[in-house]
Formats: C-alpha cells, sequence, structure tokens
C-alpha cells in the first residue's frame, strides 16, 4: 500500500496524488502528517519551501463584477524523502495567514537549518524552533528578501 | 562533556576559524570552543557567499536561469544544469529526446568523475599538505581532470559554465569523433586510479582518516545527507538507481555501500564511485544512438511554453548528493518565470552535520572532516 493510500482518509486527501500540485492540509495537522510519515519510512528530510503570495485582486472577467481579492497567505511546503529502493518523495502544503508554522526540528534535525534558512528568506516563524537565527543574510539585516514586496532593487547601506 | 557541564571559569577558548581559511574550501566561518586542543562545541556560520540566486530567478525566464545554476556548484556545472532544467520539463511537460537523455547521462558521470577527481586532490592537500604528499596528489588528479574538462570544451566551447542544456534538451550535440575521445581518456584515467589508491598503504593517510568524524546512519537521515556522506554511513540510497531519471533506467549502477561512518569511507565511497562512472560512461556510449537532442518544439521564445501554475520538486544525484528543486511556477498571472524557486543544495545539509560531528574531535580533525564532506560553499550559500 502506497503512503497515498494509507494517508489519504486520515488526512482528507484527495483520490490521487497530483504531480504538480502537492495537497494542501491544515497547518494544525502539519506535524501529525510529518510524524506519520516518518512511521511510513520517508526518514529522510529533503527540503522546505515558503512562498509568500500578496494580497491579489484577479483580473474581472469581461461584463462581470471583479472576483473578491486574494488575502496575503504564505505557503509552506515540505518535502520528505524514502530512502532505499524505489525511493519516492512526499511533499504536501500548508498556507496560513500570518507567517507561523510549527517547526518540524524535533522530528527531523535536518530542520534546523532549512527552516532557519526560510526565516530568514521569507520571513516565516517556526514556532518551538530551539536557534531560530538568520542563516544566510547578516544579523542586523532589515526585512526578508524573498518577500514579494522586498524589491530587487531595495537600496541597503553598504555592509561592514 | 557537554559545554553546559563546564564551570564558567574554567579555561575554555573560543577560536575563529574563517571566513578566510584556506582549508574551508570558500568563506566559510565556524567558531570553536575548546578545552585545550578538544573541540567542546561548534557553531558554523554560512552565508558569506549568498549571492540571492533565488530571488534572481524569480525575475529571469526559464531559459535564462540555466547559466546562473552553472555558478552555484562552480566544481560540477554539468550536474547543476539538469537539475534545474529537469524541474522546468516537468512543469512546463516537456519530453526530452532519447539521445538527449543518454548525452546527458553521459556528461553528468564524466562530471562525477572530474568532481571527485577535484575532491581527492584538494582532500590529501587538506590532510597532508606539501609535507605528507598531499600535494602531489593534486598535481595528478588535477592532470587527470583536465582531460574531462577538454572533452567539455570540445563539446560545448566552454572549460566551465557550459550552458549545453536547455529546458526539453540540449544545445550541442557531440562532434565528430567525440567518442572515440572519450573511451580513451577513460582508458587513460582508469589505470591512473588504482595508482592514487596507494594512498592507503600511507599510515599518514588511515591516522588522520580512520575513525574520525563518525556519521551514524540514523544522524545521516536525520540531517538530511545525501550522496557519498549517506552511503558511507551504511545507507543503501542512490538515485540514479533507485529514482532513474535521464538514461539511467537503462543501465545498471552498482552502488558501493560502506558501513564505518568516517572519513576512509567517505574516501573509499568515492574513489568506488569513479571507477563506476568509468564502466557506466564506457556503456552508455554505446546507447548514444543518431537523433535529434532537442525536444519537437524548438527553445526559441519563452512565448511558446504554456505557463504553468503547477508546484513540481525534482531532486538528481550530483556527485555531492541529491540536489533538488521546488518550483512554483508563475501561471497565467504572472508570466514566464517562476514564482519560486528553491535549490535544495546537498553541501547545505552536509554542512549542517558539523555541530553534531566535531565535539570531542582535535582541531586538526576540523579541517579533514570538513574536507571529507565535499563542501562547495558556492552551493551552501547561493
Amino acid at each position: 500500500m502506497s503512503a497515498w493510500e494509507a494517508l489519504r482518509e486520515r488526512f482528507d486527501l484527495p483520490e490521487e496524488p497530483s504531480a504538480e500540485e502537492p495537497p494542501v492540509i491544515d497547518v494544525s495537522r502539519h506535524v501529525e502528517m510529518a510524524a506519520a510519515l516518518k512511521e511510513f519510512g520517508f526518514t529522510m528530510y529533503v527540503t522546505v519551501c515558503a512562498t509568500h503570495f500578496p494580497e491579489e485582486a484577479p483580473k474581472a472577467k469581461k461584463g462581470e463584477d471583479p472576483p473578491p481579492p486574494i488575502p496575503e497567505h504564505w505557503e509552506v511546503a515540505t518535502v520528505l524523502r524514502r530512502p532505499g529502493a524505489r525511493s519516492e518523495t512526499f511533499a504536501w502544503r500548508v498556507s496560513v495567514e500570518r507567517p507561523v508554522v510549527p517547526t518540524l526540528f524535533p522530528l527531523f534535525a535536518g530542520a534546523d537549518w532549512q527552516e532557519r534558512e526560510q526565516y530568514d528568506l521569507v520571513g516565516v516563524i517556526f514556532e518551538g524552533h530551539p536557534d531560530l537565527r538568520r542563516l544566510m543574510m547578516p544579523e542586523d539585516w532589515d526585512g526578508h528578501p524573498l518577500r514579494k514586496d522586498y524589491a530587487i532593487d531595495t537600496r541597503v547601506h553598504p555592509w561592514r | 562533556m557537554d559545554i553546559e557541564d563546564y564551570d564558567p571559569d574554567a579555561d575554555l577558548m573560543a577560536l575563529n576559524m574563517g571566513p578566510q581559511h584556506p582549508s574551508t574550501h570558500g568563506v566559510f566561518r565556524i567558531k570553536l570552543i575548546l578545552d585545550g586542543e578538544r573541540i567542546v562545541k561548534a557553531v558554523p556560520y554560512p552565508g558569506y557567499l549568498h549571492r540571492g540566486v533565488e530571488k534572481l530567478c524569480e525575475k529571469l525566464t526559464y531559459v535564462q536561469i540555466t547559466p546562473i545554476f552553472d555558478k552555484h556548484d562552480y566544481v560540477a556545472p554539468m550536474t547543476n544544469e539538469q537539475a534545474i532544467n529537469m524541474a522546468f520539463e516537468k512543469l512546463l511537460g516537456l519530453e526530452v529526446p532519447q539521445r538527449a537523455k543518454v548525452l546527458r547521462t553521459i556528461l553528468a558521470e564524466l562530471q562525477r568523475i572530474a568532481s571527485h577527481l577535484l575532491w581527492l586532490g584538494t582532500f590529501t592537500l587538506d590532510i597532508g599538505g606539501t609535507i605528507g604528499g598531499g600535494a602531489s596528489l593534486m598535481m595528478y588528479t588535477f592532470r587527470e581532470r583536465e582531460l574531462i574538462l577538454d572533452l567539455f570544451e570540445a563539446l560545448t566551447g566552454c572549460r566551465f559554465h557550459y550552458n549545453t542544456h536547455c529546458p526539453g534538451g540540449n544545445r550541442h550535440d557531440v562532434p565528430e569523433g567525440w567518442e572515440t575521445v572519450v573511451r580513451h581518456v577513460m582508458d587513460t584515467i582508469e589505470p591512473r586510479i588504482d595508482e592514487y589508491e596507494a594512498i592507503c598503504d600511507s599510515e599518514i593517510f588511515l591516522m588522520r582518516t580512520e575513525g574520525v568524524g563518525l556519521i551514524s546512519p540514523d544522524l545521516a537521515l536525520e540531517t538530511g545527507q545525501s550522496g557519498p556522506v549517506l552511503r558511507a554511513s551504511g545507507i543503501d540510497h542512490d538515485l540514479r538507481r533507485d529514482a532513474p531519471y535521464h538514461a539511467y533506467d537503462q543501465v545498471q549502477v552498482r552502488v558501493h555501500v560502506e558501513t564505518a561512518g568516517d572519513c576512509l569511507a567517505r574516501y573509499k565511497v568515492r574513489v568506488a564511485e569513479m571507477r563506476e562512472s568509468i564502466r557506466l560512461v564506457r556503456e552508455l556510449l554505446g546507447l548514444l544512438e543518431p537523433g535529434p537532442i532537442v525536444g519537437s518544439k524548438p527553445i526559441k521564445s519563452l512565448v511558446q511554453f504554456k505557463a504553468s501554475g503547477g508546484q513540481v520538486y525534482v531532486g538528481i544525484e550530483t556527485p555531492r548528493g541529491e540536489l533538488g528543486t521546488y518550483l512554483v511556477g508563475g501561471g497565467d498571472q504572472r508570466g514566464a518565470a517562476p514564482y519560486r524557486c528553491k535549490i535544495r543544495p546537498p553541501s547545505l545539509h552536509a554542512m549542517s552535520v558539523l555541530p553534531y560531528v566535531l565535539p570531542g574531535h582535535q582541531v586538526s580533525d576540523v579541517v579533514t572532516i570538513l574536507g571529507s564532506l565535499d563542501p562547495i560553499m558556492g552551493e551552501v550559500d547561493r
């Protein structure tokens, strides 16, 4: 039985896994999902990717009222891998309106630096992380460069 | 002893290693808390080479991104290009023709040999320096690596930063007689690897590497190690065999696993991989049949690509381990550039094991352990 089948009912996943759309689950079940997958043999921590979506007004179709704007939100995608023969990855997303997501550090030590990097660049706070410092940017840097409202030509003071 | 067990008045010393230090393979700082010569605590500080590649990827279009990826792991640019282009192909739904698949596999294996040769040379330089004979081995490995760079130059016109892959295929087809030269180079390198193995007769080399920098299988998996570091810790995992991509499903990849988990095991895995790569290149040359090297859509302008809004993860086995790319597509509203591009560098995970491994070792072992992980700082910091 594949991991998808085993977890489908428990986490209310769609019928079939999609190659291009990792499932979105509720943020309160984020840690539970990781723990369930770890028991299922997905013991290798691959990556975490946080994405910032600023408030966006979708284009209106001709002759229709414009749809309501999509509020600012963050998506955090986590990828785990089952090592060994017929290795496969499992990815899922959580979508949050405040950039706060529980950490996976107690389950996977590899989440340490990856979550620090996402905090540094995207500004997502991983609640419960023991040492959430900046990883790439200098400690006294202002802002989070991979947010969409951080322009690529933002002027910064020359750094020491 | 843990750092909390020490008396606050104890005579501990903080030593700052780097950022400019010849053995850190780039610009990397590690703060060591020492009790005499012994390390009590190690705190790494990466980020000195951070160039904001991920932000840049959001500005550029799918075709423009490939040459940037050459620069982030500058020792193995071929496999880096493949990683990002495979992610694009998955996101955009492009097919790669058979000849390009085989050619990419050959290039990846040649790159693996070149990268491991560079690692072997610099590793012996790290542990022995000029006195232990390390410098002479470095000269020899660079001589062999040059032969492979010549092959790449004949194919693409560049020794480095090839930009030979594009979404849907390759740009440069092999020149006439290239296969013969590749076979000749493989025949030249193979006996020389046996000569390098004589380094294992050196007592100094064994004393510096055996039992140093132990990484247990559990720690290796938990911290997300991959590639030779993972296989040296006894985990039988290789994406080329376990999740085949390119033409790896048409050949049989023999995976070398060591169980010791120390620096010597990592050396043995890499040397065995060089031999395996030579065998694979010879076998793959036989599969290189005439045909197109780019997919049916010519890669001229981006308008041809349907802007996809999906999210994909693709991981491939580079010389250093699993290089993954998590791509968030632009979608119709946001144009033909990726909305978010997250790179999963194997070296970053390799470096994150240092705080667990270093305590208890001596200062001189830091250089050995760091070297045995084969980090490329351009890839760690991006």
